[in-house]
């Protein structure tokens, strides 16, 4: 190996490890627009899934009673819930409703379906201050 | 004070029967001869929903169910009933006949509105089957009745966009669907009416039942009628005149210049006000009183029917809401505009809920 | 009167929690109203007041004879109460236990507290029968014992006792009734997982998911009244009268314009009964409808629901799994509230539900309600 070779392998050395430090706390407006474009893309399956009969059984959606997702209210959850007797989450909310008024089986807490629920009612909501156990 | 009951109603309104409470919305016409008051109930959105072979979405049937059964307690008998649109949630024959059998049970006369939900399958063909013509007015003890098909909208849309009927149902179907197109009543109705209208006194009341508001008030969930200026023009020349309008699932009231505007509950479901979507701009009439947030652990929360008395030609809504208390929306004739009898001064509402 | 140790040493335990404002686990404190503070004078006069068969025509009825201690405070088994001369009612006998926390008493409500609804039955012709309240003050007032209690509780002798005294002690005893503590509150307020079987556990999560039955029978974070204070058409009675409805509201209405006493209709007319919270208020939306129950003792109480028609807890779980109808060849009632709808539960849900209603009782279990000789050794 050259002097020279042994320079331009350092030279890479150094580039390799400037590149991966440099994700850590630098990032471009091109990531902040492809990350906002995940989340878009999973707040649109969320929209979907909210006008979606697949949801429930008996052909009713979301979107029936909660146009644009109003009256969700994300914001104030975690928060007492009077019939469901406990403090509860947006997730446990959005199950009763798929097991009530859509007569569906409640979504496991892991399923992404949940997360894009949850995506598109809070997406509806931004801008909004948070307001936990508000009533 | 709470709910008014039904004595009070029949103390009010010298009525000599009884039975006073009503389920559905009764409307009376009251007029300074007693005996030519009368009153009538009004039922709407039902939104029949079709699961499959006998399955109909169990909910919104109760609610007709219940609606029909209360409005048959009134006592004194309403002199016909009105059936506001949207029987049906997707326009099929078999929504429409499920729906038609439950009203079967009516006893009266009912007259029938067009909904969007009615129509955009088969533009209307089956509903008229059923119940009739899609615009027609009545006289009836010296008030003009006049029935709109409100929910039409441009031909470009309606005729060429769909591959299919149940498609161009589905996307009016949704109300916050962008897909949607606004709701007008159309040239040719708006020439019938003026026609229809020419025949009539300016000193006679007139009511008109339309099923979206004569009014603009949120156009991204139509509640709003794109044509709603012109038809307001014809209505303009009669000294009283009111429209009550379905569609909204709420209490909404207005007042524009000489026509009042009232809206009626659905027995299926109730829609938040626009309001409570943050994001839009809020066009709700200054007038309107909400009703507090439903409750969606009792179904039939915020829905209903009302009872409406036409004194002297003005509407006075009796609300029965379900699990709420009861709103009276009627006319001021001091302040000439409807007014909530009972919460319409600020320091006198319903502390809002913001539970559920 | 009917004096079991049981009894006693139910009162006294009772009587401590009451006062010292620690109420058993699962329940909020008592709301007591300011015109009628506890003391354990008031309250051991009311319960002699509640055991007194003197107040009433035939000298054999008191409050307790259909509000029995042993049966967890009804007259279980029977379906509706048995008044004097055995006339039958048409109500089943709510418990008084925790009755202090309804807001409104009676089955259809109609009185607002337990100091009200006391001076119903001794007047009314098929529970108590006596012509007005004068008897029950003529005792009261010259009764040896009595006149010392009352001068007592309320430093009041002779003609100054009145009603308004005789209903308050009466509803100070009541007060101190109190059902919580049961194994269902050991294990879910109090952290015990053993508290409960596994069956019971099971039927818990039915009982708040797919049976639905919390939506009106309420538990919350820290405490489990399983009411909502609601009045519900849950299907129960208005079904036998159904197509009589618009005679019969017509008719109940006119008789009340008259001036016609609803206490005394609703509790003699069987057919009037089924109108439920409606003949109170006049409103159509509650048409047949009643009040939610407290489930606690409720295993001990049985036969359910306010005619009693349900013989078991089996019984009222198929009811409601039907959608309201227990035969599901009976129409649906046209006026049933919002929320009753099939459930479809499987057979094993059933029996799991059944479980956990079981585990609701902190009375004495059935072993020592039938040997009630042995006083019961206080809760650990």
């Amino acid at each position: 190996m050259t002097l020279k070779n042994i320079q331009i392998a350092l030279l890479g050395l150094l580039v390799w490890s400037y590149v991966g430090m440099a994700a850590a706390d630098e990032f471009t407006d091109e990531d902040e627009k492809r990350w906002m474009a995940q989340f878009d893309a999973v707040a649109q399956q969320g929209r979907s899934l909210w006008t979606s009969p697949a949801l429930g059984s008996n052909g009713v959606v979301c979107a029936q009673c909660h146009p644009n997702a109003a009256n969700t209210h994300p914001e104030t959850y975690p928060k007492f819930q009077k019939q469901l007797g406990k403090v509860a989450l947006l997730s446990d909310m959005i199950n009763w409703c798929i097991q009530n008024p859509l007569q569906g089986k409640p979504l496991e807490l892991t399923d992404p379906k949940l997360t894009a629920l949850q995506a598109y009612v809070t997406w509806e909501r931004r801008g909004v201050p948070l307001a936990p156990g508000k009533h | 004070m709470s709910k008014m009951n039904r004595r009070d109603f029949m103390k009010n309104t010298g009525a000599l029967a009884v039975a006073g409470s009503l389920p559905v919305s009764l409307i009376e016409l009251a007029f300074a001869d007693a005996k030519e008051n009368f009153t009538l109930a009004y039922i709407s959105d039902s939104h029949i929903q079709h699961i499959k072979g006998s399955e109909f979405v169990r909910n919104w049937d109760r609610g007709l169910i219940r609606a029909v059964a209360e409005t048959n307690l009134l006592t004194p008998k309403p002199d016909f009933i009105v059936y506001g649109g949207d029987l049906a949630q997707l326009g099929t024959k078999a929504e429409l006949d499920h729906g038609a059998e439950i009203l079967s049970s009516l006893k009266g006369k009912v007259h029938h509105v067009m909904g969007e939900h009615d129509y955009y399958l088969d533009l209307g063909a089956y509903w008229e089957k059923l119940f009739g013509p899609q615009h027609y007015s009545f006289d009836h003890k010296g008030v003009h009745f006049v029935v709109l098909n409100s929910i039409l909208t441009h031909d470009e849309w309606t005729f060429h966009r769909w591959p299919t009927p149940e498609q161009r149902m589905a996307e009016m179907a949704g109300l916050d669907n962008p897909n949607g197109s606004p709701f007008m009543v159309g040239e040719k109705q708006r020439a019938w009416l003026k026609d229809d209208l020419a025949k009539v006194d300016r000193k006679t009341p007139v009511v008109v039942f339309s099923h979206s508001p004569l009014q603009k008030i949120y156009k991204g969930w139509n509640f709003w009628t794109e044509d709603a200026d012109e038809v307001q023009a014809l209505l303009k020349p009669f000294e009283k005149v009111t429209v009550i309008y379905g569609h909204v699932h709420q209490i909404q009231y207005n007042q524009i210049g000489n026509i009042s505007f009232n809206s009626v509950m659905a027995t299926a479901w109730p829609w938040p006000y626009p309001t409570a979507y943050k994001q839009a701009e809020v066009y709700l009439p200054k007038l309107t009183v909400p009703i507090n947030r439903a409750d969606p652990f009792h179904e039939r929360d915020a829905t209903g029917w009302q009872f409406i008395n036409l004194a002297s030609g003005n509407a006075d809504l009796h609300y029965t809401l379900y699990d709420n208390q009861r709103r009276v929306v009627a006319y001021n004739t001091q302040t000439r505009q409807p007014e909530d009898t009972q919460y319409q001064a600020p320091e006198r509402r319903i502390p809002p809920q913001n539970h559920y | 009167m009917k004096h079991t140790p049981f009894g006693f040493s139910l009162l006294a335990a009772l009587l401590y929690t009451a006062l010292a404002g620690a109420e058993p686990l699962g329940l909020p404190p008592v709301n007591i109203p300011a015109d009628n503070p506890q003391s354990p004078d008031k309250i051991a006069l009311g319960k002699k007041l509640f055991e007194d068969k003197r107040f009433s025509s035939t000298g054999e009825v008191s409050c307790s004879t259909c509000h029995d201690p042993v049966k967890a405070f009804t007259d279980s088994p029977l379906p509706t109460s048995k008044g004097i001369h055995d006339a039958t009612g048409t109500r089943n006998a709510p418990t008084v236990l925790n009755a202090a926390y309804f807001k409104r008493q009676f089955w259809d409500g109609r009185s607002p507290s337990l100091e009200d609804q006391a001076i119903h039955p001794f007047v009314n012709p098929i529970e108590m029968g006596l012509p007005n309240h004068e008897p029950i003050l003529k005792i009261v007032r010259s009764d040896p014992q009595y006149a010392k209690a009352f001068k007592t509780v309320f430093g009041t002798a002779g003609e100054a006792i009145t009603l308004t005294e005789v209903t308050r002690a009466i509803a100070s005893f009541e007060r101190t009734v109190l059902s919580g503590d049961s194994p269902f509150d050991r294990y879910y307020f109090g952290g015990n997982q053993d508290a409960l079987s596994p069956a019971a556990a099971r039927g818990f999560q039915v009982f708040l998911g797919q049976g639905r039955c919390v939506s009106c029978h309420v538990i919350e974070q820290t405490q489990a009244l399983f009411t909502d204070h609601r009045f519900h058409n849950i299907g129960v009675g208005i079904n036998r009268i159904q197509d009589d409805v618009p005679r019969l509201a017509g008719a109940f209405l006119e008789a009340k314009a008259r001036g016609a006493d609803v206490d005394v209709t609703v509790l003699s007319d069987r057919k009037s009964s089924e109108l439920g919270r409606f003949a109170i208020t006049d409103q159509f939306d509650e048409l047949g409808a009643f009040k939610t129950p407290t489930l606690r003792e409720v295993a001990r109480t049985a036969p359910y629901m306010h005619d009693g028609s349900l013989k078991t807890l089996r019984e009222v779980v198929e009811h409601y799994n039907n959608g309201g109808v227990s035969d599901t060849k009976t129409r649906v009632n046209d006026f049933l509230s919002g929320g009753i709808r099939p459930l479809a539960l499987s057979e094993q849900q059933k029996s799991d539900l059944v479980a956990f209603l079981e585990a609701l009782s902190s009375g004495p279990s059935q072993e020592s309600a039938k040997s009630a000789k042995t006083p019961r050794s206080k809760r650990p």
